[in-house]
């Protein structure tokens, strides 16, 4: 068992859990942001998506004791009304099924968007690689992450 | 006693839904128990603060059923949309036969869901009449509240609450005409949406009691299997870790999710190797498709009429399909606290009574000392009819004495599934001089994939082995002579229902194989479907009605939508496949697929045409359908589950492949306007047809007829 500190959504937080405890475990177990869903635990369907600078990271695959010292953004803070271009895509387009995989895959187009304000097809399917919807909700994800880079693109100006 | 999986999901709808009802409010969605309500039945609680409270019966599962049956109710009731809250539905005497599947939730629903909503209705406008001393008849109601046209007076239900609770409950309520709905019809956004994008959604897996434990279940890898060894000193040397026999396997508890995985780990049980006899796929195959040159189970036997032409060539063929994983992405899960006289359980379960008396059963109590809450699901697909995770977690809250939430991790929910079961079709189609198509055989090889076997008079009851044969005997063709039967084979691996169960490795067979016979007589496929769609505009199949003018309608749409006589490049194919799904929801789809030289397809345009009866939400028919063709490109393109020794061997997407972004298709749904006065299913109907337009695309591609799922690309490599 360590004190490990780290930031989250802003706060700064000690955590006192063992060093190899995966930080979507932390999140959800100790933390109680359980927005963050378990899919996998070895990195091959996004659910645990989270954000580090802006950067979508699996929170799976990240050690209590590498998240020393870093800051990351969950779901819960994104937005707390739901007002990030990103989510508002995603209720415009009406993306949800079950809405289990929903916030990390929200999360994953917001690390994309960053990076490709104006992503191809390409790259699109790039970003979204090994991040699974069993509810076959792509094609309209697809139509939110367009939506959603267009808002963000006219904010910019 | 169950005796087929119809009468199970057909008794399984509403439960009589009695109109009287006092229901607990402490469910979920955070709905309160306010002073002053309304509460005419257990559907329907108007509040005293304006808002308006409605129960639903259904699991959500992403089939949206939280806004379609809110919708069917509010439309009814006059209900302000945006001042709606839920409550989802708990097994107790209100409800005793709560239970989501079979694509059932709006057509079971739909009646006793309006009569629910136009009760509170007529109550609320009686109770105005009466405070205005006016004709009722000049009354009427809308958006949540009442209107005296003539007076221009009018009242909000929360001020009627306490007037009309005072009123008898009409049994026999008007519904609207359908011309006068404002709400069923409209696309409307997903009522929880909210939740789902800010992460304040709740699953099972979400939820936390205090001192709640956490288990995680080593389980036998083949059946009857025993550990060899294992390293218990050093699973429990992990601070808090427990180990629990069960009826499962070894339960590790622990105080947290992950020292309780680790504990798992360290305990490294070995278990001993499996006898040579364990079962194996590939020769599960090769009896299925030795059992389906058998006789089998008449299911359909329509004789040639007087003077039909006989047939003088015959061509035959036998289709393979494999076993398949649900692979939702919330794996299985339940929490459970067992107390000294009642028990408390969570979850995401679409059999909510059945789950209810199993614990009560095996806990040896009474149904009405176990307590069902049930949460969000994420991902269903029918695995989650079965209940094997809510008695995991009530066996071992029981052994602990604490809460616990049972977890399996990804690799347990793709070994220990509930799998679809593989079967083996064996088709032929006589052909007479002209070349027409007189006579049709299908024989399927399966198992019984129903949760628990049934009444052994069952199996001598032809509609037992018609449901597992959707797709087999109700063909829709005009066909002089058909024969369909079936053939079951002993299945030692656990299976059951699969979105759209029975139907998807039969239509798959079915449509493929007309597609062969068109190509053998040189006929365009689509023209062929059409022509065999001439003739009586119904045809009666077992139980159900076949209505072929609706099904020829949805090809007519996307044949012309899909411009399927336009030309394709090389390596590139168009195909078509058809069906009515139980009878009640048509669909067509023209699929355009790529092929490239290592052999690797591309689905590259879906154009869909469904008519599904009455349409409640458009946009969660469309989104059914987008959802159905990706399940049915994974299962035709991707993964399927193989059993050595005994064993399933695929433990997570990495090796059981499922649609990612990058397998999308452009999708185009057209939904057909229908003559249907109410609304059918549409979780299940758009799975079974996507498999063969694929495989009949890929013919018209590369000239090669695909007859195993999934897909190799071995077997499309440009030579």
């Amino acid at each position: 068992m360590s004190e490990i500190r780290l930031t989250i959504n802003g706060a700064k937080r000690t955590v006192s859990v063992d060093d190899d405890t995966p930080l979507v475990w932390v999140l959800r177990d100790t933390l109680a942001l359980t927005g963050t869903k378990f899919g996998c635990g070895m990195g091959v369907c996004g659910s645990c998506t989270i954000l580090e600078n802006g950067q979508a990271v699996r929170s799976c695959q990240i050690p209590a004791s590498e998240a020393k010292g870093r800051n990351f953004v969950t779901i819960e803070a994104l937005s707390r009304d739901a007002s990030h271009p990103c989510q508002r895509a995603w209720l415009e387009e009406d993306v949800a099924q079950c809405g289990f995989c929903q916030p990390g895959m929200i999360l994953t187009a917001c690390g994309l968007l960053r990076d490709h304000p104006d992503p191809t097809d390409e790259e699109i399917d790039a970003a979204l690689s090994d991040s699974i919807c069993r509810c076959g909700t792509y094609p309209r994800m697809r139509k939110a992450i367009r939506r959603a880079a267009a808002t963000l693109r006219t904010q910019k100006k | 006693m169950i005796t087929s999986r119809r009468a199970f999901l057909k008794t399984a709808a509403l439960g009589g839904a009695s109109l009287v009802v006092a229901f607990d409010t402490r469910r979920l969605l955070g709905a309160g128990k306010e002073a002053g309500q309304f509460k005419p039945n257990g559907w329907v609680r108007v509040n005293a603060d304006g808002t308006v409270t409605l129960t639903i019966g259904k699991s959500e599962m992403g089939q949206g059923v939280r806004t379609s049956l809110a919708m069917i109710l509010a439309e009814e009731l006059e209900a302000d949309w945006s001042r709606i809250k839920l409550v989802q539905a708990s097994p107790g005497p209100e409800f005793k036969r709560l239970g989501t599947g079979g694509s059932f939730s709006l057509a079971g629903s739909w009646k006793t869901l309006r009569q629910a909503g136009a009760a509170a209705r007529e109550m609320l406008i009686t109770a105005a009449a009466a405070r205005w001393k006016v004709d009722r008849a000049a009354c009427s109601a809308a958006n949540g509240e009442v209107v005296h046209t003539a007076s221009k007076r009018s009242l909000k239900y929360a001020a009627l609450v306490a007037d009309a609770a005072k009123l008898p409950v009409p049994a026999d309520p008007p519904l609207k005409k359908a011309s006068d709905f404002r709400l069923i019809g409209k696309p409307t956004k997903r009522i929880d949406g909210r939740d789902i994008v800010t992460g304040a959604a709740r699953y099972g897996i979400d939820i936390k009691l205090p001192k709640m434990l956490y288990a995680s279940i080593e389980r036998p890898p083949w059946r009857g299997a025993k550990p060899k060894r294992s390293q218990d000193a050093k699973a429990l040397a992990i601070r808090g870790v427990q180990l629990v026999p069960c009826a499962g396997g070894i339960a590790v508890v622990g105080e947290t999710t992950w020292a309780t995985l680790k504990g798992r780990a360290a305990l490294a049980v070995e278990w001993e190797d499996p006898p040579k006899d364990a079962f194996d796929s590939e020769a599960h195959f090769m009896r299925l498709d030795e059992a389906s040159q058998q006789k089998g189970f008449s299911t359909r036997k329509d004789d040639a009429p007087a003077g039909s032409h006989a047939a003088v060539r015959t061509i035959y063929a036998s289709y393979f399909y494999p076993f398949y994983a649900h692979a939702p992405v919330e794996t299985m899960n339940c929490v459970a606290d067992v107390r000294e006289d009642h028990c408390i359980i969570w979850a995401p379960t679409q059999a909510p009574n059945s789950l209810q008396d199993e614990v009560a059963k095996f806990l040896g109590t009474t149904p009405e000392k176990v307590e069902v809450n049930v949460t969000l699901i994420g991902g269903g697909f029918g695995r989650r009819l079965a209940v094997d995770y809510a008695l995991e977690a009530a066996e071992i809250s029981r052994a602990v004495k604490a809460p616990v939430q049972v977890l399996w991790t990804r690799t347990d929910d793709m070994r220990q599934g509930h799998f679809q079961a593989a079967s083996v079709h064996r088709l032929s189609a006589g052909l007479d001089s002209a070349d027409a198509l007189v006579a049709w055989r299908h024989t399927k090889a399966g198992s019984l994939h129903n949760l628990e076997l049934p009444d052994p008079t069952a199996l001598r009851d032809a509609a037992f082995f018609q449901d597992l044969s959707w797709g087999v005997y109700d063909v829709p063709y005009v066909i002089p002579s058909i024969e369909t039967a079936y053939v079951t084979v002993d299945l030692p691996v656990r299976h059951g229902p699969w979105r759209a169960v029975f139907a998807p490795s039969s239509v798959f067979a079915r449509e493929a194989f007309i597609d062969e016979v068109a190509h053998v007589r040189g006929s365009d496929p689509f023209a062929f479907r059409l022509e065999l769609l001439k003739g009586p505009d119904t045809v009666k199949a077992g139980s159900l009605t076949i209505d072929r003018r609706r099904l020829r309608r949805v090809l007519e749409v996307v044949r012309e939508k899909s411009d399927w006589s336009a030309a394709v490049a090389v390596r590139h194919g168009r195909g078509v496949a058809c069906n009515v799904y139980d009878g009640a929801t048509h669909i067509a789809y023209v699929v355009d697929v790529a092929v490239d030289d290592a052999g690797k397809v591309r689905v590259e345009r879906v154009v869909a045409a469904v008519d599904c009866g009455l349409v409640v939400n458009p946009t969660g028919v469309e989104q059914q359908i987008e959802g159905g063709i990706m399940w049915g490109i994974s299962s035709a393109l991707m993964g399927e589950i193989t059993f050595r020794g005994g064993a399933a061997q695929q433990a997570s997407y990495a090796d059981y492949g499922v649609a990612q972004m990058r397998d999308t298709p452009a999708i185009e749904v057209h939904i057909v306007p229908s003559e249907a006065a109410q609304p059918f299913g549409m979780g299940e109907p758009p799975v079974p047809p996507i498999a063969p337009a694929i495989v009949n695309a890929i013919f018209a591609a590369t000239g090669k007829r695909i007859r195993r799922l999934p897909i190799r690309p071995e077997d499309l490599k440009a030579v």
